[in-house]
């Protein structure tokens, strides 16, 4: 008898652990009728300028630092290099929202897996426009979605100032990668923190000026 | 407007000019040259010196700029101190690397890691210009006004992936090196200009502590 208490209380935990985790990602929010159907990203959109950040990589308990370097190189596409401090080359990607070419990466980082991380965050980070199904809100935020595949990316946009600060890329059922942005002013993010949730691996970004 | 375009020309031929005189040195003159660096860089039992590093890569519409103080303490003690525009120290110290990022500290084992081995031995080298017994490169000379260069290309495949040459370029009269330029391709290099170098001034040795 007390086996099968036992058995029972634990097969509810194991439901009720399901359960919670299973729900959707925006069960917290209320539904609003759609104001857009489309949002453009500015933060990472201007040809003329470099985004150059110091960068902190932190993958399962490891530090790595170095220098990320992104360019709008035409209408579709960004370069995106990563450097140590000396300037040496680490990676090398162009990407855009359907293309993706490697054009040098150093043998340590040649990892298919590390790669299609990088390669999600980038695209992430970089796309200038998200087309809009679904809104909802929170008390501070006005939170639009944007269908990608078998993804879903929320895009968390503050009431009070309007600004994008927060971007969640999830499943059906849990959040997958956050990206927050602090901004400078309008158009330009001075940190932005790539988080994964089902790897440990946390990307900080911060602008620097050049002398 | 016309002025404007003389001006662009009068430049133009004035640094064509200045690039076709670098010439390649004589069998003798390399001697000559290796001998000079050579007796300099055994008198250094210390040196500091402060550097601006230029990150050029063709995409970019400005190098990206950083500057610090390097310090070197016989026989191979380094740091290499970036402090605008961030605060960035690495020392090489007893087979170890002592990283300070912002105050966040690390330590990597250089034991395990050879690419780092061999930078520390190519920092040292090309600071202090004592590079040219080196078997791992394949090394041409050549002369302009006031300047020498020593190109250095590797023979190593592994190395060669990273670095397609490095040019070290030395002031003739003190016979020190004033520039080191680390090709990664044609277009993108890391150009690192030294200024205010002081040789042999007493250093201590827990300078290098990260």
């Amino acid at each position: 008898m007390q086996k099968s208490t036992i058995q029972f209380l634990l097969i509810n935990c194991f439901l009720a652990i399901v359960l919670v985790s299973c729900g959707s990602v925006t069960k917290n929010y209320t539904p609003k009728k759609l104001d857009k159907t489309s949002y453009e990203i500015p933060y990472f959109a201007e040809p003329k300028t470099d985004y150059v950040y110091k960068t902190n990589i932190t993958v399962y308990g490891h530090e790595m630092s170095g220098i990320f370097i992104a360019k709008k190189i035409n209408d579709t596409t960004h370069r995106v290099v990563f450097t140590t401090e000396f300037g040496n080359k680490l990676f090398d990607f162009e990407i855009s929202d359907t293309t993706f070419k490697v054009n040098s990466i150093v043998s340590e980082l040649d990892k298919k897996i590390l790669i299609n991380t990088l390669k999600e965050d980038f695209r992430l980070l970089l796309k200038k426009e998200y087309l809009i199904q679904e809104q909802f809100e929170n008390e501070s935020d006005n939170i639009y979605k944007s269908a990608d595949g078998n993804r879903d990316n929320y895009l968390f946009v503050s009431k009070k100032e309007q600004k994008l600060e927060k971007l969640v890329r999830s499943s059906k059922t849990k959040e997958k990668i956050t990206i927050t942005f602090t901004l400078e002013n309008d158009i330009f993010a001075k940190k932005v923190v790539i988080l994964h949730q089902n790897i440990k691996l946390r990307i900080e970004l911060n602008y620097f000026k050049s002398e | 407007m016309k002025t404007k375009i003389y001006i662009l020309l009068f430049s133009i031929i004035f640094s064509t000019n200045l690039f076709s005189q670098e010439q390649k040195m004589t069998d003798a003159e390399i001697a000559s040259f290796k001998q000079d660096v050579n007796v300099v860089a055994k008198k250094i039992k210390t040196l500091s010196t402060d550097f601006v590093q230029y990150k050029h890569m063709d995409f970019l519409s400005k190098d990206i700029e950083t500057s610090g103080k390097m310090i070197f303490k016989e026989p191979n003690l380094l740091q290499w101190q970036y402090k605008k525009p961030y605060n960035y120290s690495i020392v090489f110290k007893n087979g170890k690397i002592l990283i300070n990022d912002e105050g966040k500290k690390s330590a990597v084992d250089i034991g395990n890691s050879k690419i780092f081995g061999r930078i520390n031995k190519l920092i040292v080298g090309s600071v202090s210009g004592n590079m040219f017994d080196d078997k791992e490169f394949a090394i041409s000379y050549f002369k302009s006004k006031g300047q020498n260069i020593a190109k250095f290309i590797p023979k190593d495949a592994t190395l060669k992936k990273y670095i397609k040459q490095i040019e070290l370029t030395f002031d003739k009269e003190e016979a020190t090196v004033v520039q080191v330029k680390l090709l990664e391709s044609s277009e993108d290099y890391t150009r690192i200009v030294l200024k205010n170098k002081v040789i042999n001034a007493k250093i201590d040795d827990s300078v290098f502590t990260n």
